[in-house]
């Protein structure tokens, strides 16, 4: 009673990681990753380039075997059962080549087909995912002629097409230009909307804290750490603002905000500008601005130079490279 | 709901099919058979040549090309179906969907065969037509060697997908492919013959009983020259095929679902 009550939870769970591990002979991609993503989230993968990311992915869709450990979708293992396991996500893995000879509508109707979706469904839904990622126009057209960014919203689509539940995607806007970008972030944080479960990998922060909720931080093969985008953003410890003033600060001036508590690090960028590094939250960032002021320094402007979440995945990603 | 293994087999051998009928390849092949078929019936009139009187001996002109055209529509049609998915990237499209490799090397694999068999049918049509039209006969060797036929180019088909799914690169498999049967075979079976050894159990050895069914000796040039070649007998053939075409194809297969997508 209590096992099948386990497995019918497993199998509400969309993404179960268990000691994932996978080695490329002397080289460990992945050392040993647990990870659990629960239904109707959106978690970012984030992590530098060869962190483990897109290896994690290939495991995850069984384009590669893991050398340990096992992904477990909806209560499935990949490994055991891959046609099973597959059937409920819809993955976009890097940039995928399509068959040139074929247009959209026929590499749609393809997937559809090896899906086992009835005909007039596979019709609805091509028309339907071609509108959203806006290539009704070509529909028709050999993919042969496709730039990048189309093979990538064509990607986006055939991941679609059968309306998963979980949605895995790999770097889905590497090598788009920035409006290609855009409007692919668009059509996730629509999906999110949608209640999907959504794995995304990306080494750019700024996407992740756009379109996911959650946020799992990865680098040599290891997680570093996993939480949702707004805890971490308030637990992350420093944040680092630029300051500018009317007039340059003297070196007694920075020694003096060097030793207001909350100040991590005080850095002179030039041009009456000083990056001031604070922990504490809001309310260190008051008592910095209180003792600016107290010293008569003029501040003009006082801003973020990049998010708290940032600052927490430099630190983390340093710490761990330094290891 | 997954569809059954058959339904996903004939999914993927009807779109591997439209790739060659869209491709230039059915199209340079069906040239070449228009090219040979021309060849053979325009050159003897123009050259003052009677036509053979028998319907044996008109087919065997035709006979002596039908190996070379199973070699290359094996190559053609299968060397690069299964490396392709990986060096052009589309298995990171297709492997994600719930369908097992090893259906889709049998799909890709039914393709190749028919649209392999479509060529040779085609071939072997003009032959029979031209027999009938200038002899008024037909035998049933013609029939037989048609079928020796499409067992050698099963033999081509199952070899050329072990090197596909061997090889990383889709100029290698083709490449490997078309030398191992008009060149590499061809000197190993010199070379056996040279010490004594009948090379039976080579494909290409093999393959001259499409022509032999029809009464004509098979000249094959070895590594000291010409000369004539080993055949085995019919039977020893037919096993010697199905054996490069079971074994090629279940090495393919086999190696074709261990093979990672790391690229």
């Amino acid at each position: 009673m209590q096992s099948s009550r386990t497995e019918s939870v497993a199998r509400e769970i969309p993404v179960h990681l268990e000691g994932l591990g996978k080695e490329y002979g002397h080289f460990t991609a992945l050392k040993s990753l647990d990870l659990t993503v629960p239904q109707g989230t959106s978690l970012g993968f984030l992590g530098p380039n060869g962190a483990g990311k897109s290896t994690t992915i290939k495991i995850m869709t069984n384009l590669i075997r893991p050398s340990r450990g096992r992904a477990v979708l909806f209560g499935i293992e990949v490994r055991r059962e891959p046609t099973r396991a597959l059937a409920r996500i819809g993955a976009v893995i890097e940039t995928p080549e399509f068959y040139g000879y074929l247009s959209p509508l026929e590499t749609l109707a393809y997937v559809g087909r090896l899906r086992g979706m009835p005909s007039n469904e596979i019709e609805r839904r091509s028309e339907a995912v071609l509108k959203e990622v806006k290539l009704t126009e070509w529909a028709d057209h050999r993919i042969q002629e496709f730039s990048k960014g189309m093979k990538q919203r064509l990607a986006i689509a055939q991941a679609l097409l059968h309306e998963p539940e979980l949605l895995i995607l790999d770097e889905p806007t590497s090598g788009l230009d920035p409006r290609g970008m855009a409007e692919v972030r668009n059509v996730i944080k629509l999906l999110t909307g949608e209640g999907r479960t959504i794995f995304m990998s990306s080494h750019l922060l700024g996407e992740v804290q756009e379109v996911c909720d959650d946020v799992a931080l990865l680098n040599h093969g290891e997680l570093l750490v996993h939480g949702s985008v707004r805890d971490l953003s308030r637990g992350a410890d420093t944040s680092t603002f630029q300051t500018t003033f009317l007039r340059s600060p003297t070196p007694q001036d920075l020694e003096a905000l060097a030793s207001v508590p909350g100040v991590v690090e005080v850095k002179d960028s030039g041009d009456s500008s000083v990056d001031l590094r604070i922990s504490g939250g809001e309310e260190g960032q008051a008592r910095v601005l209180e003792a600016m002021v107290s010293r008569g320094l003029k501040v003009i402007t006082f801003r973020p130079l990049g998010s708290s979440l940032e600052q927490l995945y430099l630190d983390r990603i340093q710490e761990s490279d330094r290891l | 709901m997954t569809p059954s293994p058959f339904a996903q087999v004939v999914t993927v051998a009807s779109y591997e099919i439209r790739k060659y009928i869209r491709g230039r390849r059915l199209l340079g092949i069906l040239i070449l058979v228009g090219l040979i078929v021309g060849l053979f019936l325009g050159l003897p009139p123009a050259l003052g040549v009677p036509y053979a009187s028998t319907p044996n001996g008109f087919v065997s002109t035709f006979a002596t090309f039908s190996g070379l055209l199973a070699v290359l529509s094996g190559v053609l049609f299968a060397a690069d179906a299964l490396v392709s998915e990986h060096e052009k990237r589309t298995g990171y499209f297709l492997f994600p969907n719930p369908v097992r490799r090893e259906l889709l090397v049998l799909g890709k694999i039914a393709a190749s065969l028919i649209v392999s068999a479509a060529v040779l049918s085609l071939y072997y049509g003009a032959a029979a037509v031209g027999a009938l039209i200038v002899t008024h006969s037909l035998t049933w060797d013609v029939g037989l060697s048609y079928v020796y036929a499409l067992a050698y180019m099963t033999a081509v088909v199952g070899i050329a997908y072990l090197l596909s799914a061997l090889l990383k690169s889709t100029v290698a498999a083709t490449v490997l492919t078309f030398f191992l049967f008009t060149l590499i075979f061809a000197i190993i079976s010199g070379i056996l013959s040279l010490a004594k050894v009948d090379p039976w159990f080579v494909a290409s050895s093999a393959s001259g009983i499409i022509t032999n069914v029809l009464g004509s000796a098979t000249v094959r040039p070895g590594p000291g020259g010409g000369g004539e070649g080993f055949v085995p007998d019919p039977a020893t053939s037919l096993l010697v095929f199905a054996a490069y075409a079971i074994v090629g194809g279940l090495l393919a297969t086999l190696w074709f679902r261990r093979k990672e997508l790391s690229s």
